[in-house]
């Protein structure tokens, strides 16, 4: 047998895109096999095609040397093909194993109780098939995924940009796991934006831009500058601090507390870029919000703009006083998704100037503003009357970031600020937040990727179980200690793994 | 094969066709319950459906199909607003009602003016009234949080009752009425038809002149913006500095004042006088309720229902009474559409692809 699964000159149209144009890809036993490229590329479309989820238009799929059609996601499941999707599909009001059981159509008794132990101990996915889904963490959820499809004896495993929800230390854990599934003879397929994991990991990596296969290598051989230039095309800007002024105290917080987070202190200045790391569900959504004044403080005096106490303001009031956000969220939270970009524009420039005459809205004034934002940003659009839902995430983030940057804030709060977007469109808005600060402008950035964090924070803090850590200087974090910082989780559940095996 | 495909552009078309659907089922249905109901079905729905052209008395009937139009789609148009933000008033029969008591207590209140101009003052008071009764579910519901479906729709019992008690104590106008009423307002302040002896007065003028400047109000300024922006995505509300106790503190502003003038209007140019409640309200508010949906709470669909509803109607009165069916007819039939409506609206997010070209469809699709 020469190969586990070959993919040949697979074709796939949707109306006006060719998601998938002639592309080959092929799988050996024992390997594990990166796919990358940048959103909209057409990896999940060809992942589609594997599990069942859709039809080729033409192309053939051979496994293990014999031509196959894959009808349905049951077929593919049945030819031996596992997949671990990046949003979970587990139910948090019921036990580990309920899930794992549901997951394969069976119901959940002793012997599935053993069966998961014993996976998850071969594996090293340390899971309690008692413990109920919503006390465990992002890892712990990754791992049921994982130790069901695994409980499926697959010989082909897809995972889905599997550790962007982990935390180093986690995705270690992970990667330690892959390997032996790969010693066992299994294929599997990697797919990530994160190069340098996949330069660590994987064996080959087959790279799709514009829905065509443009280069096979060995990511260990390149570099994860020419992987990500195959990638995107032309070489991306390197990274280069320019010497900064720090001016004045920006935004500074002091002692602010509520159910979901703590805050003892923090800074921004003029000038500076002040970075919040953190794994997701660590209480970014709530600094955001207290930030941003979605949720009021308890106490005025706990946060302050340019030396004016404003906890107990709102979102208008604190934009007026030259603040500006952009929440993790795009659709139903930073634009309206049935809106048109026009009516989006208005969202956060209701207080601006110049958007009212006489109490009424002037909307050929707003829709001008929308076109420069979509002009100056970047924005590819089919015209600014489109709806916001209409838009790539990329084009919507880009729209979204310059909705506030066109207003040249005196301080801006982002959170997740290149979150799901593709490669393009998260340089452009890296490069626009830098010269942002540049300009003089204090910006809090709140972000899991820490690639982004190392490229444009002066400062780094973490965010931990809600709490917020003192910051120091980037040059004084490496991506370890970061780690560790990070990591409450991932010590939590391996201490609580050890505590329940002494009892049993 | 069948199959749903979801649709990439919403047009013109993708809303019309479901709506001929949903008419055509309705008439499929009430032409069933006729069947089962009476002796002549195929003429009994002939005469319900073309009866405002046919009769005798054309401009009377289009006179009356028009100003029931226009309660049902002055009311629904102020509901469909709270709908959207998910604000659930089901009491505007109340708040009509009141509306109608406050203009009364107004023109009391003034001296009983016998001037035309005291008309618009009249209107005024009741808007204040509907929106007066209008806020205490909404207070109820912002201090509390109490669900403002059970107290608007509890309020709507307290109106009725407290009309009856005003038209049977203080305000009892002529004992020897076959009911309990008022005295009735000054001719000067009843408003007058526009063709003479027919219902198409110039109330329906003044309620079409609040749809058009409600919807100009949501169109252009912060506040119907506002209103816009809570339909559905909270958090964005929110992020843009809009409170989300003003969207409800809104939303019953706007309904009341609507059903307020609704019954302000209803006072001075139907009755000219306030009335025992079983005589004077006629569901006017429920069936707006049924109406906003029915109308996709689209100001244009709103009026498009309300005027399809109307003429339905005052044809299923006249078989109701010519042919001796029974007057559950015309329930049947408003219900019918509105199921109808309700089950066909997906059909304006999503294509039926049918066969052969369902296997094509997904190729394409």
């Amino acid at each position: 047998m020469k190969g586990l699964l070959s993919l040949e000159q697979i074709t796939k149209a949707y109306p006006g895109v060719l998601a998938n144009d002639a592309v080959d890809f092929d799988v050996k036993p024992g390997e594990i096999h990166a796919l990358l490229g940048e959103n909209g590329a057409g990896k999940s479309t060809l992942m589609k095609v594997l599990s069942g989820q859709t039809k080729p238009d033409a192309g053939r799929i051979v496994w293990k040397d014999q031509e196959t059609a894959i009808a349905s996601p049951q077929a593919s499941k049945a030819l031996g093909i596992g997949m671990v999707h990046q949003h979970f599909a587990v139910f948090d009001g019921m036990s580990v194993g309920e899930n794992v059981a549901l997951g394969l159509g069976r119901d959940f008794d002793a012997s599935q109780r053993d069966s998961i132990r014993e996976t998850s101990e071969k594996y090293g996915l340390p899971l309690n098939p008692d413990a109920l889904v919503f006390t465990l963490s992002a890892g712990e959820k990754q791992r049921i995924e994982i130790v069901r499809a695994l409980l499926g004896e697959p010989q082909l495993l897809i995972l889905d940009e599997p550790t962007s929800v982990l935390t180093p230390r986690e995705a270690e854990a992970l990667f330690a796991t892959l390997r032996l599934l790969r010693d066992e003879g299994r294929g599997l397929v990697f797919i990530s934006h994160k190069l340098n994991e996949v330069r660590a990991l994987c064996n080959r990596a087959t790279i799709l831009r514009g829905g065509k296969v443009v280069a096979t290598c060995v990511p260990a051989e390149k570099s994860a500058e020419e992987i990500a230039e195959m990638m995107i095309g032309t070489r991306p800007v390197p990274t280069r601090k320019a010497a900064k002024r720090i001016g004045a105290l920006a935004l500074s917080v002091d002692g602010l507390t509520n159910d979901e987070v703590s805050i003892p202190s923090l800074q921004v200045s003029a000038g500076e870029i002040v970075g919040v790391a953190g794994v997701a569900g660590n209480g970014q959504e709530a600094l955001y919000a207290l930030l941003s004044g979605e949720t009021l403080a308890a106490e005025a005096s706990s946060i302050s703009l340019h030396g004016q106490t404003i906890g107990r303001r709102g979102p208008g009031e604190r934009r007026v006083m030259g603040a500006a956000f952009v929440p993790e969220e795009r659709l139903g939270h930073a634009a309206v998704p049935d809106f048109s970009l026009i009516d989006n524009t208005l969202l956060t420039n209701i207080q601006t100037e110049g958007f009212q005459r006489r109490g009424l809205l002037d909307w050929t004034r707003t829709r001008e503003h929308s076109e420069e934002i979509c002009a100056g940003y970047d924005v590819r659009h089919a015209g600014v009357t489109g709806r916001a839902s209409s838009l790539s995430g990329g084009n919507l983030q880009k729209f979204i970031v310059g909705r506030e940057l066109i207003k040249s804030p005196s301080v801006l709060v982002v959170n997740q600020p290149t979150w799901g977007v593709d490669m393009g469109s998260a340089t452009n808005i890296r490069d626009r937040l830098k010269a942002l600060a540049e300009a003089g402008s204090a910006v809090l950035v709140i972000s899991q990727d820490l690639d982004e964090l190392f490229e444009l924070a002066d400062r780094l803090c973490v965010l931990n179980h809600g709490v917020l850590s003192p910051t120091r200087p980037t040059a004084d974090w490496t991506a370890e200690t970061l780690g560790v910082a990070m990591a409450g989780d991932a010590d939590r559940s391996a201490a609580a793994t050890l505590v329940e095996e002494r009892a049993t | 094969m069948i199959r749903l495909v979801p649709r990439s552009h919403f047009g013109v078309w993708s809303t019309v066709f479901p709506l001929l659907i949903a008419l055509g089922l309705t008439v499929v249905v009430g032409f069933v319950v006729l069947l089962a109901m009476s002796e002549q079905p195929l003429s009994d729905i002939w005469t319900l459906l073309t009866y405002p052209w046919q009769a005798r008395t054309a401009s009377v009937q289009w006179g009356f199909v028009l100003q029931k139009t226009s309660y049902l789609a002055v009311i629904a148009v102020g509901l469909s607003i709270g709908f959207r933000a998910n604000v659930w008033n089901i009491g505007a029969e109340g708040q009509f009602a009141f509306g109608s008591i406050a203009a009364f207590a107004g023109y009391l209140l003034c001296g009983m003016p016998d001037t035309v101009w005291f008309l618009p003052v009249m209107l005024a008071f009741g808007v204040a009234g509907g929106v007066l009764w209008a806020l205490i579910p909404a207070a109820l519901r912002v201090i509390a949080n109490t669900n403002e479906l059970l107290t608007s729709l509890m309020l709507v019992y307290v109106a009725a009752n407290v009309l009856n008690y005003v038209t049977t104590g203080p305000w009892k106008g002529d004992p020897k009425a076959g009911q309990a009423e008022s005295d009735p307002i000054h001719q000067s302040l009843q408003i007058v038809s526009i063709i003479e002896r027919t219902d198409l007065h110039w109330g329906v003028v003044i309620s079409g002149g609040a749809i058009v400047a409600l919807a100009l109000v949501v169109l252009f300024t912060i506040f119907g913006y506002s209103l816009r922006v809570a339909q559905n995505t909270p958090r964005a509300q929110r992020f843009a500095g809009f409170s989300p106790n003003m969207t409800i503190w809104l939303s019953f502003i706007i309904s009341g004042a609507m059903a307020g003038l609704a019954g302000a209007i209803y006072l001075s140019a139907e009755t000219g006088k306030l009335i025992q409640s079983e005589n004077y309200l006629n569901g006017l508010g429920f069936t707006a309720i049924v109406i906003a949906f029915l109308g996709r709470l689209h100001p244009f669909g709103i009026v498009a229902a309300a005027f399809l509803i109307s003429y339905v109607n005052v044809g299923a009165t006249y078989v109701q009474s010519a042919s001796g069916v029974d007057d559950a007819v015309a329930d049947l039939v408003q219900v019918t559409a509105l199921f109808a409506v309700l089950g066909t609206a997906f059909l304006s997010r999503y294509r039926v692809v049918f066969g052969a070209q369902a296997i094509l469809g997904e190729r394409t699709a």
